[in-house]
């Protein structure tokens, strides 16, 4: 209650008309804002990720942003252009996988299904800014500890039961339940204390219902992202009967706010979902979306594009487009991501605990190299240290260079002055670049005596020792925020941190970062993260790679995601 | 020749017992491996060895083996690791879309591969002969996979004339057959059809053929009174043969095409190691091997005066 008097002096929501005009009340921070995109300090999509993260409407940020730069409505007049046709069914291949409990989906194509019926609090777009979604608005106090939403009102389960603050506490406190085992225990780090036993598990009295349509998340320390880290494939919202009532099984159980129902469901055939009502959220032109598992074979996946048993592929392999791009009926649809592959090590595991070991290795690579012969170039070279360019808190850091001499010396360092074995295990869970890229880098490393054997496994065997095999190549999604990334997979502790890193000095230097507003600040606190995790060399990170998706031509207003979600509200069929 | 159907199917039996407790002892053989294949390969030894009493599995083997015998003939082939329902519920689906696939097959390749088995076999050396050897080698020599692609690239992407994909997920649609079918008759038909002429060609120069020539029987009536039994005699065997082959051998070309078959669910079970979907399969591809042999036996033995067994 502490923190809701914080909040009571000061509140910062920007939900009603009065309070959307231009200079009108703001977050104590919106003028600054203002001004560092007046002044060109950040762009425009700094400034609406920044002004949405405050609660800012969605509408009012993007005029905001239009009138401070300039640019007009945009957005409007291109809207204008097309008249979307209501009805029709969209067809996807993508692997329709077990879709029982979202907060343990481990994968996005789980997601995909479930999220025609569950929803999210918030909603991050193909544009990288995070705007309300079963949240109509939230503060955040001045330090960033206390956030509450405010749901929207009026929305109604497929069972008839009313949307309210109770499905939202108790969806978040299942995510802090260790039992639960939801990777969202590292995402919401900032509500998660470590127990008797050693392990995290959320703090008591962390999520407080205020009222049945408010919820407040009192956090331990400042964060940054609580409405990115809402829109994320394992956070959606359950029912409050959801694994207490019933049984922890969205396929059995499929109760959603969602317009869709699941009129079907065969795992790994087919999953088919039908609109049963009207969105709350406004028009959906879709009738029905059917999913079509066509295997791992994503030759498969293109035949089906090219015959035209599907309207859309879940993802374009990289060595497919060229073959898409002879289709006179498809577009390509691509999207530069923090999308990225680690050569990560387990550091609790030998020799990998070796520091100047890992060092060594790191210093072998040439990333350039490794992005032009694995992946055609398509992409950008990374640094080790798991932030994009793209992420706004991005700081740059010099340039990392292949020193064979290097390695040599520090190899000799770590006690294998006569060379050393090392096995890398890869599933090419992304694609046969993966492989390609293990290849080139053990090419790179052996002049320093490092001989890489590659240790080449199924994609589905390679999941079951991703976060425990010694040395492992593991992919890793986008995420809109750097912070976000480094919380879920470098923190002490958290589920998903596959290195085992556990380094006090990061883990500070992170909640620091993550408390700070500022993108400039914040960037030069994400230096300090960033050379942590270079200087200890824990993961190789060759490249971020851009993302490619197939569509057939009639497919309208469909944009992709940078994590591969399906948001189809704005998707029509031409024809 | 009761006797001799007694004897076989005796013999099948036997060999099916032996055969699944070899399936059994590599599957089951070590109850920790098992426990690993569900809890993980870095599970600990207490986690392990919890595991294997939880579940009844520091029993001996045979007894084990025994009760897993007891279980299939009652119809439960266990839970599926990825699926997480019973593998019979699974797994007799998958069955029937395999077996439609290779009876359409079948019916096909036989077909064509006796035709032109029985016309190069006709006039040995001949152009006709050696075209359609030359054919039937070149197809054989291209595995599934390739194949699979070429086939795409001509009839998908190219002509534009025929589905990518078999998955049949909208229903059955006969046309989704045709590529997984034309890929599988490829490979499979040079094998019968070169020994169809072999055995054509072997036929056509014994004497009582000769003779039926001499006496001036039309050159038809000749090859379909006279020939064609004897010469169908031996390909008899290797059509059995191609049944296995036909079931446990498609996992590429279901793969290729996304077909919901046996050999997909075979092949995502070995991949996951899907211990109980694996022994299912294995069990369902040996009981086929060693039927089809023994009919292929029997068949052979009924169709050949020449071959009678005590």
């Amino acid at each position: 209650m502490k923190d809701r008097k914080v909040l009571s002096r000061d509140p910062r929501r920007y939900t009603l008309p009065s309070e959307r005009a231009l200079g009108a009340e703001t977050h104590s921070y919106m003028p600054e804002l203002c001004d560092q995109l007046r002044t060109g300090k950040i762009n425009r999509r700094d400034f609406l990720r920044q002004a949405a993260l405050l609660g800012m409407a969605t509408g009012t940020v993007y005029a905001m942003a239009d009138q401070l730069t300039g640019r007009g409505d945009v957005i409007g007049s291109a809207m204008a252009d097309e008249m979307p046709k209501a009805g029709g069914t969209l067809r996807v291949s993508m692997r329709v996988q077990e879709m029982t409990d979202p907060a343990t989906f481990p994968w996005t194509e789980r997601s995909n299904v479930s999220r025609f019926m569950v929803e999210y609090l918030t909603r991050t777009g193909s544009d990288n800014v995070t705007v309300p979604y079963l949240a109509s608005s939230w503060e955040a106090s001045d330090d960033l500890a206390t956030w509450v939403f405010h749901l929207n009102q009026g929305i109604t389960w497929s069972n008839g039961d009313a949307f309210t603050s109770a499905d939202v506490a108790h969806t978040v406190n299942r995510w802090l339940d260790p039992a639960v085992g939801s990777s969202n225990l590292g995402l919401f780090g900032a509500m998660v204390e470590e127990g008797e036993d050693g392990q995290p598990r959320g703090i008591p009295g962390a999520v407080e219902v205020i009222d049945d349509h408010t919820i407040q998340f009192n956090l331990k320390q400042p964060a940054l992202a609580m409405p990115e880290n809402f829109y994320n494939y394992p956070t959606a919202i359950v029912h409050r009967g959801f694994g207490v009532d019933y049984e922890a099984d969205l396929s059995a159980n499929p109760i959603g706010t969602g317009p869709f129902e699941l009129a079907e469901y065969a795992l790994g055939e087919v999953a088919i979902l039908k609109r049963a009502r009207d969105w709350w959220a406004g028009d959906f032109y879709l009738d029905e979306i059917h999913y079509f598992d066509h295997g791992e074979d994503t030759n498969a996946w293109i035949a089906a594009l090219a015959s035209q048993q599907v309207d859309m592929v879940f993802r374009l392999p990289n060595n497919l487009i060229d073959a898409a791009q002879a289709l006179p009926f498809v577009d390509i649809h691509p999207v530069t991501t923090a999308q990225t592959a680690v050569m990560r090590f387990r550091i609790t595991e030998a020799p990998f605990d070796n520091l100047k070991l890992r060092q060594a290795v790191a210093a072998c690579m040439d990333h350039q190299e490794i992005l032009d012969k694995a992946f055609q170039g398509r992409g950008q070279i990374a640094e080790n240290h798991h932030v994009c360019p793209i992420h706004p808190e991005y700081a740059a850091l010099p340039p990392l260079t292949r020193d064979v001499e290097k390695a040599k010396a520090l190899l000799a360092e770590a006690g294998y002055a006569d060379g050393i074995t090392l096995e890398i295990a890869n599933g090419d869970t992304e694609g046969p670049w993966m492989t390609d890229a293990c290849a080139i880098f053990k090419n790179q490393a052996a002049p320093a005596g490092i001989n890489i054997e590659i240790n080449k496994m199924p994609a589905n065997q390679y999941w079951e020792v991703w976060d425990k095999a010694p040395w492992g190549y593991t992919a890793w999604t986008h995420r809109p925020l750097g912070t976000m990334v480094l919380g879920l997979a470098y923190r002490k502790g958290v589920p998903w941190n596959e290195v085992a890193y556990d380094n006090p000095a990061f883990d500070a230097a992170l909640d620091d970062a993550e408390g700070t507003l500022d993108v400039n600040e914040r960037r030069k606190k994400m230096e300090v993260c960033q050379k942590l995790l270079q200087d200890d060399a824990i993961i190789p990170q060759p490249f971020w790679r851009s993302v490619y998706k197939a569509a057939n031509k009639r497919v309208k207003g469909h944009q992709t995601h940078p994590t591969l979600y399906h948001q189809f509200h704005n998707v029509w069929l031409d024809g | 020749m009761v006797q001799l159907i007694i004897r076989r199917i005796g013999m099948m039996i036997l060999i099916m017992l032996v055969v699944a407790l070899l399936l059994f002892l590599i599957n089951e053989g070590d109850p920790r491996l098992i426990a690993r294949s569900i809890l993980g390969p870095y599970a600990q030894d207490q986690q392990l060895n919890a595991w294997v009493i939880e579940n009844g599995y520091d029993r001996s083997v045979i007894v084990r083996y025994f009760e897993w015998i007891g279980r299939i003939f009652s119809g439960d082939l266990g839970d599926s690791v990825i699926y997480k329902r019973p593998v019979s519920e699974i797994f007799w689906d998958r069955l029937g879309n395999t077996g439609i696939l290779a009876g359409v097959t079948f019916v096909i390749m036989v077909l064509i591969a006796l035709t032109l088995g029985v016309l190069a076999g006709m006039k040995e050396g001949s152009l006709q002969d050696r075209a359609i050897s030359v054919f039937s080698i070149i197809t054989t020599s291209i595995p599934e996979y390739a194949s699979a692609v070429f086939l795409v690239g001509i009839f998908v992407f190219w002509l534009g004339w025929l589905p990518g994909t078999s998955s049949m997920t909208s229903g059955f649609d006969p046309v989704q057959m045709i590529l997984p079918v034309l890929v599988l008759t490829l490979y499979g038909f040079g094998y019968i059809a070169r020994m169809t002429r072999a055995s054509m060609a072997e036929v056509m120069t014994t004497p009582y053929i000769r003779t039926a020539v001499l006496k001036g029987l039309p050159y038809r009536h000749i090859i379909l009174k006279h020939a064609l039994r004897n010469a169908l005699i031996a390909p008899f065997t290797v059509i059995m043969l191609q049944i296995n082959w036909l079931l446990s051998g498609v996992v590429v070309t279901e793969f290729a095409f996304g077909y919901k078959g046996f050999g997909a669910l075979l092949l995502e079970a070995a991949l996951r190691r899907d211990i109980f979907v694996i022994e299912a399969c294995g069990v369902a591809a040996v009981f086929v091997a060693v039927f089809t042999q023994t009919v292929g036996d029997l068949g052979y033995t009924y169709l050949n005066p020449r071959i009678r067994f005590k």
